[in-house]
């Protein structure tokens, strides 16, 4: 932004209001731009095809409705583990402790083969103890923040690890499959996510996760807690000051994030075929790094349900995509890129206002051109 | 303290070692803080700064001391003209600021601050040393503290110490402090100026920048008076009485200087500018008795006092910004609790609780900070406005839903009502002007249908229009039958608007016991700290 | 447990903490400054890889060079992406940690070794035969640079900067210090330091370079900062503790009779951890503005 407003012509003007009024979008946006740049970039050095790859992922992430529903069954958790993070940053909060949430809630949800239930209320049931595992897993984290001012950041951490080596546990000794030691018991069919479309492995926990989002968008924004939610994260000084009382807050962000985080943990061993199952053996495999990713959806996402939803459409998007794209051409580029390029959108996303950068950059120039040029007037100048 | 300072037989000043010719600074809101200030410093001087809040003076230093750059005007040394784009050029220039605020690191001793500063950027000097030189300083310069406990265990007197040891170890030949009387005992204060006494003879120059007249008078060689803006004055110490120089920083307009407040006949205040106590056909609704609080340096803030307001009457508080008024409305407001006192609204205490129970009982605040405690910026008008009040009936659905239609209507009714410029109810805070946002703080305050309006600082940076309009309201509101208890560094505007005021110094009330009507003068003695018997 | 197994295990802990004593020294540096990484795991990952290539270019020296190198440019962008760019700290470190993952993976793949890289013998750091068995000198390295960082973060004006700039970068504005620049440092430095203990994993210790070598220890290595409380010697006992306690755990999965399911035990570091940061044990304090850019008002 030039010092002289007056002087920047209409159009400039006119583009810069709008700009400012898309602003959140379009940074994502001009993000995800620049994280598929920088993929395409390390693909050309490294001797690869870069159009033919991306032409390949965009073909393999939506291309037709079995793509489409790889997808989305990919988004699933991510939707729900990146809830986790973006409730309790718009309580000025970092959880950071989806990784264990959401494996606790994985186990509790397999406890519900020891019942046996009618087909929707055991699935329900599973959810219930997945959602609870998930929020009482992230209570102490917040307690302990509320009552002794301990970063939540380092205890949701350690949370995330204690969950890790007491969720293996259980999955080796405890609910482990008496035929096949090196997984749990199976989620039996009554508790199992009807698949949506056959073949896939998109299932109705896609919905789940829909609803979970509306849910808390609703509570975010429509109800009295919500605003309190987010007055507290914004300024809790003038929160405090409105009679609103932040130790509830917190703890309210915590129970519901941990839920998502729970829930996430179901939706993957209740909704995805063909295990239904975590397996202790190789440390779940298909349980690691939900919680990460999750957060990544949640930053790309703005921390805003419909933002994360999109948000999670992409990168699970990418994640579909890849595996097509490993198989495709001649040279096909390994399934691995999509997360260089997954890093390299979060870490554009890290820089604020990117688009505000550029102008920076220009004006950086501009001061350091007058300031060479005074340099040079002032040795003209003497005493005065 | 009392007597005037007389010169000592000491060197005469030389010539100037800086001048500041032709300052102006206009912040990037409009505000003109300074125009076309000029002041000459020279060595083996102590001049002092004085001027209400706003006047400038802080802007003057902070340009000296290369925190701000001028918009016009330049620096000047006798060595050509002199350009600081960071504090440490001026602190290599040789020109060293104790600010208000303490810019010391807590967790380090005296020496690791001290150390902090030295020259050389980046070195491997080991702590011994520096500690040697320090101690070698302290001999020198009188000033001793513990050089080896962290500051933030040390009385806030001797962190000031540290601060300026930390400016002397520079070897600095100006040295300026902000208000440093504001944190010290007597004695502390008369130490202090025992130490600018000595550092003067040996020739630093110093600017110590304050609104206490008293003071002034006791340790000054020379007084720059600023006044919105513009130096109104420069005179030798041995020149300037209490009354003159009470003249200079608040009295009468200055040709060509517009009025800030101006009221309609009718609005004028019914009792005038007496202290006397009138009868009101409302009963008190606001009781103080003996308020003693404490600030956030654990120094006593408040100390110790009483006053009621009625309904149908707006009490004000007079005086320089950090004389305890902040922390006053603090113990009323919920966010601060007094060491000792009374204060009770229609009887009940309002003392200790949290500021949700006080809303109930029928307080209404518009913060001095509008930003860190009246509004949530990103938040969008219709959002802040229910701040405070989202948890009533009107607007709460069941399971505790938000009724957003109520809560657009509801701020539809401010809009119009205060006429708050806006492109909608969404229209986030921030895009709003202060005015506005002020408006819109008196307006969601007001409509709680308060019996007592707190209203601290409430046209600060606001533009004209936007300031009558919030005096405007506090008029009406008075003439509604309410309380408002109004807290204004703005000399005029309390005058103007206030039923009975009182001016607060140091944490109390002074000219309580004045009788009569003050003149705009004596009120200005009164809050330069001169007491009742002295202003004639 | 027999004598030959305490040793066997002393032997196992003393490798396992070098990696996270050497990153969390350098994040202590980094945090002192005020620069939280979470992209620790991260750099450990890529640098490993790094350095077990740029062992097969030049041996081993080349390897760790290569190693610190690639560390200090990640934390370097992590600084100035931070710093200059006032931008998220947590967010670059995620994004670190996500690219690393992909850029590992991805690179052994190139490199035609899918999922695991063995470095070849002769490229790898030796070990010197002692009483215990194989020791890696970098053990020593290890032992001995937490002294120095102590010594230069208590005892110099240096040191005094960092804390500086992490505590209250406003004194440090006013007294002339350029807060954005000391962060950069400080973060680049711990960068490398971690780029060292990454290398140190490929090329002298494991041996080989897999998609997960980190195994976490990036998160480990922050676990340790917490308990060290940002002292570097606390740092040393610390990584010994969780070293030991993977060593510990190990052992006990080797035993015929299981009193303990060994997650129990690798639980414990963190229990630990948690513990002292609560204030159970101790009392910790971080710099008032870590997290937190730097802005003159």
């Amino acid at each position: 932004m030039s010092a002289n407003p007056s002087r920047d012509s209409r159009l400039l003007r006119g583009a810069r209001r709008t700009l400012t009024g898309l602003h959140p979008a379009l940074e994502s946006l001009l993000a995800a731009v620049i994280g598929l740049l920088i993929g395409a970039l390390l693909m050309y050095i490294w001797g690869f095809n870069p159009w033919k790859a991306y032409w390949a992922l965009l073909q393999g992430a939506y291309g037709g409705s079995y793509e489409w529903a790889s997808s989305l069954s990919r988004a699933t958790p991510l939707i729900l583990t990146a809830l986790t993070f973006s409730v309790c940053v718009r309580a000025g909060m970092f959880n950071i402790g989806a990784e264990g949430q959401m494996l606790m809630g994985a186990m509790a949800a397999i406890c519900v083969t020891y019942f046996r239930m009618p087909v929707g209320l055991h699935l329900l049931v599973g959810l219930v103890f997945a959602l609870t595992a998930g929020a009482v897993w992230s209570i102490v984290p917040a307690l302990l923040k509320i009552t002794r001012g301990v970063s939540e950041v380092i205890s949701t951490i350690m949370f995330n690890w204690i969950g890790r080596w007491l969720a293996l546990y259980l999955a080796i000794y405890v609910i482990v499959d008496p035929m096949r030691a090196e997984k749990t018991l199976t989620v039996p069919v009554t508790a199992r996510f009807p698949i949506l479309v056959r073949g896939t492995d998109f299932s109705y926990s896609f919905f789940l996760s829909l609803f979970v989002a509306l849910v808390l968008y609703f509570i975010l924004w429509h109800t009295t807690m919500g605003y309190e939610v987010r007055a507290a994260g914004l300024n809790p000084t003038a929160a405090r000051y409105g009679g609103i009382r932040n130790k509830r807050t917190m703890l309210w962000s915590f129970l519901l994030g941990g839920a998502a985080a729970g829930l996430a943990g179901a939706a993957i061993v209740m909704g995805m075929p063909p295990s239904y199952a975590a397996f202790g053996g190789g440390a779940f495999p298909n349980l690691t790094n939900i919680g990460f990713d999750g957060m990544a959806v949640a930053m790309v996402g703005r921390n805003h349900p419909i933002g994360i939803v999109a948000a999670s459409v992409l990168f699970g998007g990418l994640n579909a995509g890849g595996r097509v794209m490993q198989f495709y051409g001649s040279n096909p580029v390994p399934l691995e890129m999509v997360r260089i390029v997954m890093g390299a959108i979060v870490l554009a996303m890290s820089v604020p206002e990117l688009i505000r950068l550029f102008p920076a950059i220009r004006r950086q120039g501009e001061s350091l051109v007058r300031l060479l040029r005074r340099k040079g007037e002032s040795s003209e100048e003497g005493s005065s | 303290m009392n007597e005037k300072a007389v010169p000592e037989p000491r060197q005469e000043a030389s010539g100037y070692i800086l001048r500041a010719a032709g300052i102006t600074k206009i912040y990037s809101d409009g505000t003109v803080a300074l125009k076309k200030a000029t002041l000459e410093i020279r060595a083996h001087e102590i001049i002092g700064l004085l001027g209400e809040n706003g006047a400038g003076k802080t802007t003057l230093t902070k340009i000296l001391s290369g925190l701000l750059p001028p918009t016009h005007g330049r620096v000047v040394s006798p060595r050509g003209a002199v350009r600081f784009t960071s504090p440490r050029e001026a602190l290599d220039f040789g020109i060293g600021m104790v600010h208000q605020h303490f810019a010391l690191v807590g967790t380090f001793t005296a020496t690791e601050n001290v150390a902090l500063s030295h020259e050389k950027p980046f070195s491997f000097i080991r702590l011994a040393k520096t500690r040697e030189r320090l101690e070698a300083l302290m001999e020198e310069s009188g000033l001793r503290v513990p050089l080896d406990v962290p500051v933030e265990k040390l009385a806030v007197g001797e962190q000031q110490r540290v601060e300026i040891l930390k400016v002397l170890s520079r070897d600095v030949k100006l040295l300026i402090l902000d208000e440093p009387t504001s944190v010290l005992t007597p004695l502390e204060v008369d130490e202090l100026f025992l130490l600018l006494r000595r550092l003067r003879d040996k020739g630093t120059s110093i600017i110590l920048i304050t609104h206490k007249l008293k003071e002034v008078q006791s340790v000054t060689d020379r007084i720059v008076v600023l006044r919105r803006g513009e130096m109104v004055g420069d005179l030798r110490t041995i020149d300037a009485t209490t009354e003159r120089l009470a003249q200079l920083m608040v009295g009468k307009a200055l040709a060509g200087e517009p009025t800030a407040v101006e009221l309609s006949a009718e609005q004028l205040p019914k009792a005038q500018r007496a202290l006397k106590r009138n009868e009101f056909s409302s009963e008190g609704v606001l009781h103080v008795t003996d308020l003693v609080a404490r600030g956030n340096t654990a120094e006593i803030a408040v100390d110790g006092v009483s006053f009621d307001v009625h309904g149908g009457e707006i009490f004000g508080i007079a005086g320089v910004e950090g004389n305890g008024q902040s922390e006053l409305v603090e113990c009323l407001t919920g966010l601060r609790v007094p060491v000792s006192g009374e204060a009770t609204i229609r009887g009940t205490n309002i003392l200790g609780k949290d500021p949700r129970q006080i809303y109930r009982l029928g307080v209404a605040h518009v913060p001095e900070d509008r930003w860190r405690l009246g509004l949530v910026l990103p938040f969008t008008l219709a959002e802040n406005a229910i701040l405070g009040v989202h948890q009533w009936e009107e607007f709460r659905g069941p399971l505790g839903f938000l009724r957003r239609g109520k809560v657009n209507q509801h701020v539809r009714q401010l809009m119009d009502r205060f006429d708050i410029q806006a492109t909608g109810p969404s229209a986030p805070a921030k895009s709003l002007s202060g005015g506005n946002q002020q408006k819109l703080i008196v307006g969601r305050e007001l409509a709680k249908d308060p019996a007592i309006v707190v209203a601290s600082q409430p046209t600060r940076g606001l533009d004209i229009g936007a300031a009558k309009y919030i005096r405007d309201l506090l008029v009406e509101m008075r003439g509604k039958g309410r309380a408002i208890l109004l807290v204004s560094a703005d000399l005029d505007e309390v005058l103007a608007l206030a039923d009975r005021l009182a001016i607060m110094y140091e944490g109390r009330f002074m000219g309580e016991s004045c009788p009569g009507e003050l003149s705009r003068e004596q009120i200005g003695m009164l809050m330069g700290g001169v007491s009742c018997k002295e202003v004639a | 447990m027999s004598w030959s197994d305490l040793l066997s295990l002393l032997r196992i802990a003393l490798h396992a903490m070098v990696p996270i004593t050497l990153t969390a020294v350098g994040e202590i540096v980094g945090e002192t400054a005020g620069l939280f990484n979470i992209g620790l795991e991260g750099i450990l990952l890529i640098s490993a890889f790094a350095g077990a290539l740029g062992a097969r270019i030049g041996g081993p020296w080349m390897g760790f060079l290569i190693g610190a190198g690639v560390g200090a440019a990640i934390g370097f962008l992590f600084a100035v992406i931070n710093t200059y760019w006032k931008g998220t700290q947590m967010v670059t470190g995620i994004g670190i940690n996500l690219f690393a993952m992909g850029f590992v993976a991805f690179g052994l793949i190139q490199l035609g070794a899918p999922g695991f890289f063995a470095v070849p013998r002769t490229v790898q750091l030796i070990k010197w035969r002692t009483a215990m068995g194989a020791m890696s000198p970098m053990i020593v390295v290890a032992l001995v640079l937490p002294f120095l960082i102590h010594w230069f973060m208590r005892r110099t004006r240096a040191g005094l900067i960092l804390k500086a700039a992490g505590e209250m970068p406003e004194a440090a504005d006013v007294a002339g210090i350029n807060v954005n620049r000391t962060r950069l440092f400080a973060a680049t430095f711990g960068g490398m330091l971690a780029g060292v203990a990454g290398a140190y994993m490929s090329i002298a210790w494991i041996g080989s370079v897999t998609k997960d070598l980190s195994a976490g220890r990036g998160f480990i290595a922050l676990a340790t900062v917490v308990f060290s409380g940002l002292n570097p010697l606390l740092a040393l006992l610390g990584g010994f503790i969780f070293g030991f306690f993977q060593g510990l755990a190990e052992w006990v999965k080797t035993l015929p009779s299981k009193p303990i399911p060994f997650q129990f035990v690798s639980m414990l570091p963190y229990i630990v951890t948690l513990l002292v940061v609560s204030g159970a044990i101790g009392r910790v304090r971080f710099p008032k503005a870590l997290g937190e850019s730097y802005k003159r008002e």
